[in-house]
């Protein structure tokens, strides 16, 4: 079982059990399935575009080779910037207290790239924060699952069902302005994948 | 560019752009000072995986470490580039007849409860008969962040000056009441956006911002209540 979120406010610590919430779990799933001519669930492959290789499931794997071919291990990866400098490790924050902020603009969620969605449950709730979130209170802190170099941003809020976390990066707009127009350029219609608004 | 048809609470429509809102770019994985490039790469071939080697005959796990019979040194590393799917019977050959498509709904419990021929589903949000429309609900933001989850931000934009009065127009009502508007598609607004053909269905909440000409009119769509599951809606 995955260690504990646990947070700080105001010198008083509460701490949750957590597991991730997607729509299967609240609405179930709808899945598209292939059938052969049997009625029995096909297997979904690729060819080569030589034709030569039938590739199934669990033929493949992903990695970094450096410019001779080598093949680099995980282990010697690191986080780098955008000038390629070397991050700082960032390590795990469950089972470590974290300061947490608040509370905080909930217009901030809505700046968010949100990539989880973790329901909690609580193991030990300060009151005063219990009460915070039960009058729609939001409340921010630091969020990273497993370690690593790219740490995220975790809003905790709460209603009637319970209490959640909203894991994720901020995500970027840009103010429009009348004397910029948005050209209707042929060549970028096709961003759609972008959107990933695939089928469920 | 993408476009969403759009009306406003006084019925007046609209075609403009539409933009993704992007997460601000991340690190990267590497080692410093070399040139590393991301390859999907053959691991094993069909003899190599482990439902072909458990079927063979005597200790496995003994065979593995002895001789790495799931390494074929002839292929095993080849760079995997482009390639077409193919879909393989039951009984794992090439199909050489149609397949039929279904689509399976299953319930929370992950029980089977549906099956029947698959659909396409056409998107709704750039129709010109049935433009996406507000539906006259609104919420505060501090109410909707508690009760959705957003998974994705559009961001709509002007194409001209009379689309950015009422787009500005929009953003400004919305701004100034710290409210959000629930948008809908379909002939009356109750259906939920498809932005693409056979896309997730999601709800669309319209907020607006604004810093005196400027403005930011973003759609934010959700797909998931903040619920905990087995909780009454």
């Amino acid at each position: 079982m995955a260690k504990p979120i646990i947070v700080n406010w105001g010198g008083v610590q509460s701490s949750f059990d957590h597991e991730k919430l997607d729509r299967a779990k609240l609405y179930g799933k709808r899945q598209r399935w292939i059938l052969d001519p049997h009625g029995q669930r096909c297997e979904r492959a690729e060819l080569s575009r030589d034709g030569t290789l039938l590739i199934r499931s669990g033929m493949t794997a992903q990695g970094y080779f450096d410019e001779a071919g080598a093949w680099i291990p995980n282990s010697q990866l690191v986080g780098l910037d955008a000038e390629g400098k070397q991050l700082k490790h960032v390590p795990s924050t469950l089972g470590e207290p974290q300061p947490l902020e608040g509370p905080v603009d909930a217009g901030e969620i809505l700046d968010l790239a949100v990539r989880s969605v973790y329901v909690l449950s609580p193991e030990g709730l300060d009151p005063k924060l219990e009460a915070a979130l039960k009058d729609g209170k939001v409340f921010r802190f630091p969020f990273c699952y497993r370690g690593g170099y790219d740490p995220e941003i975790a809003y905790l809020v709460g209603n009637a069902t319970g209490y959640f976390a909203l894991v994720g990066s901020p995500a970027v707009s840009e103010w429009c302005e009348l004397q910029t127009t948005i050209a209707d350029d042929a060549g970028a219609d096709d961003d759609g994948d972008e959107l990933d608004f695939e089928m469920f | 560019m993408r476009k969403i048809h759009l009306m406003n609470e006084e019925k007046r429509d609209a075609t403009i752009a539409l933009e993704s809102v992007k997460e601000r770019p991340g690190p990267t994985s590497g080692v410093p000072g070399k040139k590393l490039s991301f390859r999907r790469y053959l691991a094993a071939t069909e003899a190599g995986t482990w439902t072909r080697l458990s079927t063979q005959a005597g200790d496995v796990a003994q065979a593995l470490i002895d001789a790495d019979p799931e390494i074929d040194r002839e292929v095993v590393g080849k760079h995997v580039g482009d390639t077409q799917t193919v879909f393989l019977s039951a009984k794992g050959e090439v199909l050489h007849a149609s397949p039929s498509i279904v689509d399976v709904l299953f319930g929370p419990d992950g029980a089977e409860r549906e099956r029947k021929p698959a659909a396409d589903v056409p998107a709704n949000t750039n129709e010109k008969e049935s433009p996406v429309r507000w539906t006259g609900r609104r919420m505060s933001k501090a109410e909707v962040v508690t009760k959705f989850a957003f998974r994705r931000s559009v961001q709509i934009k002007h194409v001209d000056g009379l689309s950015y009065d009422f787009l500005y127009k929009m953003a400004k009502d919305l701004a100034d009441k710290g409210e959000v508007a629930l948008l809908g598609a379909g002939p009356k607004g109750r259906d939920p956006l498809i932005f693409q053909e056979n896309g997730t269905p999601y709800r669309g909440f319209l907020e607006g911002r604004v810093d005196g000409p400027r403005y930011k009119l973003l759609l934010h769509l959700s797909n998931l209540e903040l619920r905990a599951p087995g909780a009454a809606t």
